[in-house]
């Protein structure tokens, strides 16, 4: 990159002005950015300057903005701005804090003292497949029409045993989540779905505690999973900024 | 803080892994899987003075029902023991004898596991804030305010 590249402004997030990053809090971009906060009024915004031209979301990018937005939830309330917003400068960045004053201040303070945990289990595919041969008759014939013959000759039981086994994953699935929030959804304020991220996704719930919460929280959350410790495997992503809890749309008006 | 790795199974004899939290700890497809397409929306609808810049392309979404998906789960099926472990389908010739003593076995493995738990919970909470001071921002003091 040359003195003369074209910079703009990366946002990282939305904070209450008293937010001060550290000397070594490093941003995207390589080299990593110095992360600044550029303040109006009682709203500040975490930023860095990045080369226009240079490609933007190379995982060293990504695992910068994570770290720098969950190590700012872990000491105030922050507003994660979506990976790759880019400004034109200072000035864009506090037109967008005084134009959103009301929107970003309110939400700032629901999200005062509370992270972000998500709740991401996958089903053990031998237990599982145990499971729904065992109880879907159906399923277990076709098992024993596929198992051992190649590929070509059983192609049709092949697809229709994996469609049992598929829908009966998502019913799974589905109860499994309710389950998941029924059991641990009442140490949460706000609760959000998240997609599967694989087909033998079991549990994906982003729950938004509030720290006097925690533990009874996570306390909950090692219930449930101990509880289904040999179908699922079970973890707890967090604490981290709250992602799944600031509306996409928050600014279209 | 305990941290997970996709590589190991459950640690510890807990029944579940921690991940995450101050970008820790979490591999690349949890980075990828938590930001991605999320947080606040500022698009050139909003402020004229948004940048478009160049994104790498990121595939994180997978389609989930398709006969691909299908195949695999019936390879699956095919790659286990005649007898899967665990059948509950098998007509009564287990009896009560055992599954009575798959139970205590059962309950005196829980037991055990949720001790351990419980230390690794104080662990995670208690370490927060000393292992994780880089990369963060603090926040001044009443003090320092102006």
């Amino acid at each position: 990159m040359t003195d003369q590249a074209e910079l703009g402004l990366f946002i990282y997030g939305i904070v209450p002005s008293d937010v001060e990053p550290t000397p070594d809090a490093a941003g995207v971009g390589d080299p990593p950015g110095e992360v600044e906060a550029v303040r109006q009024g009682d709203l500040a915004a975490l930023v860095s300057e990045v080369g226009l031209e240079q490609p933007m979301g190379r995982p060293a990018d990504l695992t910068a903005y994570q770290t720098l937005l969950d190590g700012t939830a872990a000491v105030a309330p922050v507003l994660p701005v979506r990976f790759g917003t880019v400004v034109t400068g200072p000035d864009a960045v506090q037109d967008l804090l005084s134009a959103h004053h009301d929107r970003f201040a309110e939400a700032l303070d629901e999200l005062e003292d509370t992270f972000q945990y998500t709740v991401h289990g996958r089903y053990d595919e031998q237990e599982l497949i145990s499971e729904i041969l065992a109880e879907n008759p159906d399923a277990a014939q076709l098992a024993e029409q596929v198992r051992g013959r190649p590929e070509l000759e059983s192609r049709e039981a092949r697809i229709r045993l994996g469609e049992i086994i598929s829908q009966s994953v998502e019913l799974r699935r589905e109860a499994e989540n309710k389950q998941l929030v029924d059991a641990v959804g009442g140490y949460a304020r706000h609760t959000a779905p998240r997609q599967p991220s694989s087909e033998l996704d079991a549990v994906n719930v982003a729950f938004l505690v509030g720290a006097a919460d925690e533990d009874e929280f996570v306390a909950a959350v090692e219930e449930f999973a101990e509880q289904r410790r040999d179908l699922i495997r079970m973890r707890l992503l967090g604490p981290l900024a709250p992602y799944d809890f600031v509306s996409a749309h928050q600014l279209v008006e | 803080m305990t941290i997970a790795t996709t590589s190991g199974g459950a640690q510890g004899g807990s029944a579940l892994e921690r991940g995450g939290g101050g970008g820790g700890g979490g591999t690349l497809a949890d980075v990828v899987e938590t930001v991605l397409d999320k947080g606040v929306v500022i698009d050139a609808q909003v402020s004229v003075a948004v940048v478009g810049i160049q994104l790498l392309e990121i595939n994180a979404r997978i389609v989930i029902a398709s006969v691909e998906t299908y195949l695999r789960f019936a390879e699956a099926v095919d790659r286990m023991s005649i007898t899967p472990k665990n059948q509950k389908g098998l007509p009564d010739l287990v009896g009560d004898a055992a599954g009575a003593a798959t139970k205590g076995k059962a309950i005196s493995g829980l037991g055990k596991a949720a001790q351990e738990i419980s230390g690794a919970v104080a662990d995670s909470l208690s370490n927060r804030g000393t292992d994780e001071e880089r990369e963060r921002p603090r926040r001044r003091r009443d003090g320092e305010r102006r």
